[in-house]
């Protein structure tokens, strides 16, 4: 009973929070650039005003247009659903990390589709590059987790810190694995280097393309499943591989300061970083493939379990 | 008994229902009586009762002809909407076609089984060939004859190995005893009928049939040939190969898993090129065999390693993927169909915003996308699932290279599910979605169009939603399996998932009423937005051409037109492609090879008489001293 309490508290202060989240990265970077900054609660301020106001879609759009800003943000929600905020989960509930992976192919595909539906050039080029992106981004994630599949043999979202605690030599694999996941979950939250949030020029906008042609609860809509997008993808990468208490309420907390301390991490690499060429980002998912590899292969033939 | 009577029967529907109308509705039931028999077969066995000599159905069979029943009686629906032009050759060959693949489906000994596998690959050439008058039909149907051929020597030769180490032609016999054969003589066998079933299923390195004769059918027979023909080299494979010969050198389950993975990864590359929507799909044919053959190569590991559950992942996982894409694919053939019905072209580039001509089509091409890209809540996300879930058992269940092995093999098909996914977004978004590119013809698309086409895909959605009913009939085929019912197979929660997702977007959808919105133009930084600012199927994908050029050598030409072309054009000729690579370095100067090592034959069959006598005099003289 508790763990479903923890469970549903966390998902809702989760998304609700999603918006903040993405703020604390949008002051540091304003900090750090030596300006002041919007203030924390923008993504809020934001929302409710595009709520507010009318929706206009292109004219050759079809009900596809209206209806994907729905289909990602239900994908992401029920990705978030499926995050052991407690630690752990209540009995019989799914948390499958290969199911959020699909959740997330989901998700780019009908913002890819949404793109395309606009009949505009910007969405086309957005659909393309998201997609393309997202090709080499799945097998990224794949191979990251490739730790999680060797040491728990299934596929269930499992800390597994207690498995490179007990060994030091351990430490090494465990490394590879968190530096892997930042990278990719870098490229799948479409922050710096891989594709910048805040520009809309259209050599280097990806995401932003598709969801160019959108405005009023549409773009609201798109917005918070940017936002919910954030919070899931940073706190799974928590879940596995960082560290987890034996109270499911202390863990939730933890993870709220850990979502905290990732904003802010978040914002000194993006002002520290420049954005890629395009066409270096193959390399740059081939060395998060190669962390995921390497670390498995480390684990493999030293046979530790 | 039953199998003969159906068999009279369908031969029947081509000799005598003369009439089209007549002919349609006994294909319809013929089909219906194959669904039927194999779900009565499978679920109350003792009802049906085929176990005769000649011909019987085990619940491998039963799965397999289901299989065809589904895909035969959406197809042959179908026609009753389907305007084509030869109509009356196809109700000639399709029955006897349908009829051919019962035949090697419920076959029990060899001679029956070939008997009905070059019925199936000849009936199939003339359905291929039905429009043979128009240019380079008939060169691709003799690609696919001679391929077929191939394919139909070596798993002879195979069967007839088996059968003569076995002393018996019958497969019952096979089932019973081929485990006991000899190391070496399995490793024959193997290799042998591994190649001829490979053939005919469209493996890469032996695919090049496939994108040439199924988009020249007509669509139903499109549908049946990607959605059930190429499957019986599955069957093939599943059958004599891991079921029949029980445990052999792991070398080849570890063969069959590197060419699955090298079919899946390319066969979507390639159709990722394709802007003519039936080739599109043929080469996603290749991409998904490839997938169900991953998970047979994961079954092969199981039985070799003597890990149980291990081998039901793989089953289910292959057979379970088998059923999907026969369903799927089946599907956007028929929405292939309806869209050159409907428009008189089926090149990407010429079309766009059919979603607001035909919206029922559109429907069904965008749940067979979603379907064929493993997206939840479809059919295909769960058989992908326990594809992944088995290779991940490979990497988890082993050490050293193996795991590594494991490890590669899954990130193949990640990126292969998200190049399928982005391959059908450029598919659903050019020819569905936007303005249209062309003007075309618009014909009225009949309600036999629509229907068969919805029935597919809510099977698509109710597979995806509860599948535990087929995951559970499969792994009734190979019993003793798993001891505790599916339980590798239960974190898939693919119902949470599905009705979380359905219950979301409802009640999203209904917060922010995202159905009121007023229609403005789109942007086009001020200038005046036509068709020809969207994207199409070729710049779509530029960027995975430039990334992956080695594998597609792409070529291309931009000549300037007009007085100061350098600068100021008047117009602008471009021509862009890719190199067929197989065909180049693999096919090509095998072809030259054959071609110069047949001029040496001329010595040997040089046409006198004398010749021949003195051969047979030599033959003759060899074998009495050998027999003496």
């Amino acid at each position: 009973m508790e763990l479903w309490g923890v469970q549903i508290i966390g998902v809702v202060v989760a998304i609700l929070l999603s918006p903040l989240f993405v703020g604390i990265a949008q002051t540091v970077k304003a900090r750090m650039q030596g300006r002041r900054g919007p203030s924390l609660w923008l993504g809020y301020h934001v929302l409710k005003k595009l709520w507010a106001k009318e929706t206009t879609v292109p004219e050759y759009s079809s009900w596809i247009f209206q209806l994907a800003p729905t289909v990602s943000l239900s994908a992401l929600i029920v990705i978030a659903l499926f995050i052991p905020w407690g630690g752990q989960v209540p009995a019989g509930w799914p948390h499958d990390v290969l199911t959020v992976f699909f959740l997330l192919a989901l998700e780019r595909f009908w913002v890819g589709l949404a793109g395309l539906d606009a009949a505009g050039t910007f969405g086309g080029l957005g659909a393309s590059r998201i997609t393309t992106l997202g090709s080499g981004i799945e097998p990224a994630m794949f191979a990251v987790f490739g730790l999680l599949w060797y040491l728990t043999r299934g596929s269930l979202i499992t800390p597994i810190m207690p498995h490179w605690w007990s060994h030091p030599l351990n430490m090494l694999p465990w490394g590879l694995a968190v530096l892997g996941y930042a990278l990719v979950a870098i490229a799948e939250l479409g922050r710096l280097p891989v594709d910048n949030p805040d520009t809309h020029l259209e050599l280097t906008m990806m995401h932003e393309a598709t969801i160019l042609e959108y405005n009023g609860r549409l773009l609201a809509e798109s917005q918070a499943a940017i936002a919910v997008k954030f919070t899931s993808i940073t706190a799974l990468g928590w879940v596995w591989l960082g560290p987890s208490l034996t109270s499911p309420w202390l863990n939730l907390v933890l993870r709220v300061a850990e979502l905290a301390l990732s904003s802010v991490l978040l914002g000194v690499i993006e002002s520290l970083v420049v954005k890629l060429r395009y066409f270096r980002l193959p390399t740059y998912l081939g060395i998060a493939i190669g962390m995921g590899m390497l670390a498995v292969y480390l684990v493999a033939f030293q046979g530790g379990k | 008994m039953l199998i003969i009577i159906l068999a009279v029967f369908g031969i029947g529907i081509s000799f005598f229902a003369t009439k089209q109308k007549t002919s349609k509705i006994w294909t319809l039931m013929f089909s219906a009586v194959l669904v039927m028999v194999a779900i009565l077969d499978f679920w109350l066995p003792s009802s049906v009762a085929v176990n005769g000599p000649y011909f019987v159905l085990t619940p491998l069979r039963d799965w397999f002809l289901l299989i065809l029943g589904v895909v035969a009686t959406a197809a042959s629906w179908f026609r009753f909407g389907y305007l084509q032009h030869d109509e009356r050759a196809t109700s000639f060959w399709l029955p006897l076609f349908l009829v051919s693949m019962l035949g090697v489906i419920s076959a029990n000994n060899v001679w029956l089984f070939m008997t009905a596998w070059e019925l199936m690959s000849i009936t199939s050439f003339f359905l291929v060939t039905l429009h043979h008058e128009q240019p380079g039909v008939l060169n691709a149907g003799y690609i696919y004859l001679v391929m077929s051929q191939i394919s139909a020597t070596l798993i002879l030769s195979g069967l007839l190995l088996m059968a003569s180490s076995l002393h018996t032609s019958s497969f019952s016999v096979f089932a019973a005893s081929a485990h006991t054969l000899a190391p070496g003589i399995k490793d024959f066998v193997f290799a042998l009928l591994g190649l001829g079933f490979a053939i005919k299923s469209g493996m890469v390195p032996f695919h090049i049939w496939l994108p040439r004769a199924h988009p020249i059918a007509p669509a139903p027979v499109s549908g049946l040939m990607s959605g059930v023909m190429i499957k019986l080299g599955v069957y093939g494979v599943a059958q004599f190969l891991l079921m029949d010969l029980g445990n052999t050198s792991v070398v080849w389950p570890f063969l069959l898993l590197v060419f699955g993975a090298a079919s899946s990864l390319l066969g979507v590359l390639y159709a990722l090129m394709e802007h003519d929507l039936k080739r599109l799909l043929a080469f996603h044919s290749i991409e998904n065999i490839g997938i169900i053959f991953l998970g047979l190569g994961v079954m092969g590991l199981g039985i070799d390693w003597h890990r149980p559950l291990l081998e039901a992942t793989g089953m289910v996982a292959a057979l379970f993927h088998t059923m999907n894409h026969a369903i799927f694919k089946s599907q956007l053939f028929l929405v292939a169909g309806a869209v050159e019905q409907n428009t008189g072209t089926l090149d990407a580039d010429r079309l766009g915003g059919l979603i607001r001509t035909i919206p029922g089509i559109t429907i069904g091409f965008l749940v067979g996308s979603m379907a064929i890209s493993a997206l939840p809540p479809f059919n295909g996300f769960v058989s992908e699932w326990i594809t992944f879930r088995g290779l991940l058992n490979v990497v988890s269940g082993s050490l050293g290279w193996w795991t590594v092995f494991g490890l590669v093999l899954v990130l193949v098909l990640a990126m292969t599910g998200a190049l399928a996914g982005m391959c059908f977004v450029k598919a659903s978004g050019v020819i569905f979605l936007g303005e249209p590119r062309e003007p075309v013809k618009q014909e009225r698309i009949p309600r036999h169009l629509t229907w068969p086409i919805m029935l597919l895909a809510l099977l698509c959605l109710v597979l995806g939603i509860d599948p535990n009913v087929a995951i559970h009939a499969i792994s009734s085929i190979q019993p003793g399996l798993i001891p505790n019912e599916s339980l590798p197979l239960i974190p898939i929660h693919a119902m949470q998932t599905g009705l979380l997702l359905l219950l979301l977007i409802i009640v999203v959808g209904w917060l922010s009423r995202f159905w009121k919105v007023r229609k403005v133009p789109r942007w086009s930084c001020g200038r005046v937005p036509d068709a020809s600012m969207q994207f199409t199927s070729a710049s779509f994908t530029k960027s995975v051409r430039t990334t992956l050029a080695v594998i597609y050598r792409p070529h291309r030409n931009l000549d300037r037109i007009g007085t100061y072309a350098r600068y100021f054009p008047d117009r602008l000729h471009y021509k862009g492609g890719t190199s067929p690579i197989w065909e180049r370095f693999f096919y090509q100067p095998g072809y030259r090879l054959v071609w110069r090592l047949s001029h040496y034959s001329t010595k040997l069959q040089a046409g006198p008489v004398r010749l021949y006598l003195l051969y047979l005099l030599g033959t003759i003289g060899i074998l009495l001293l050998l027999l003496r």
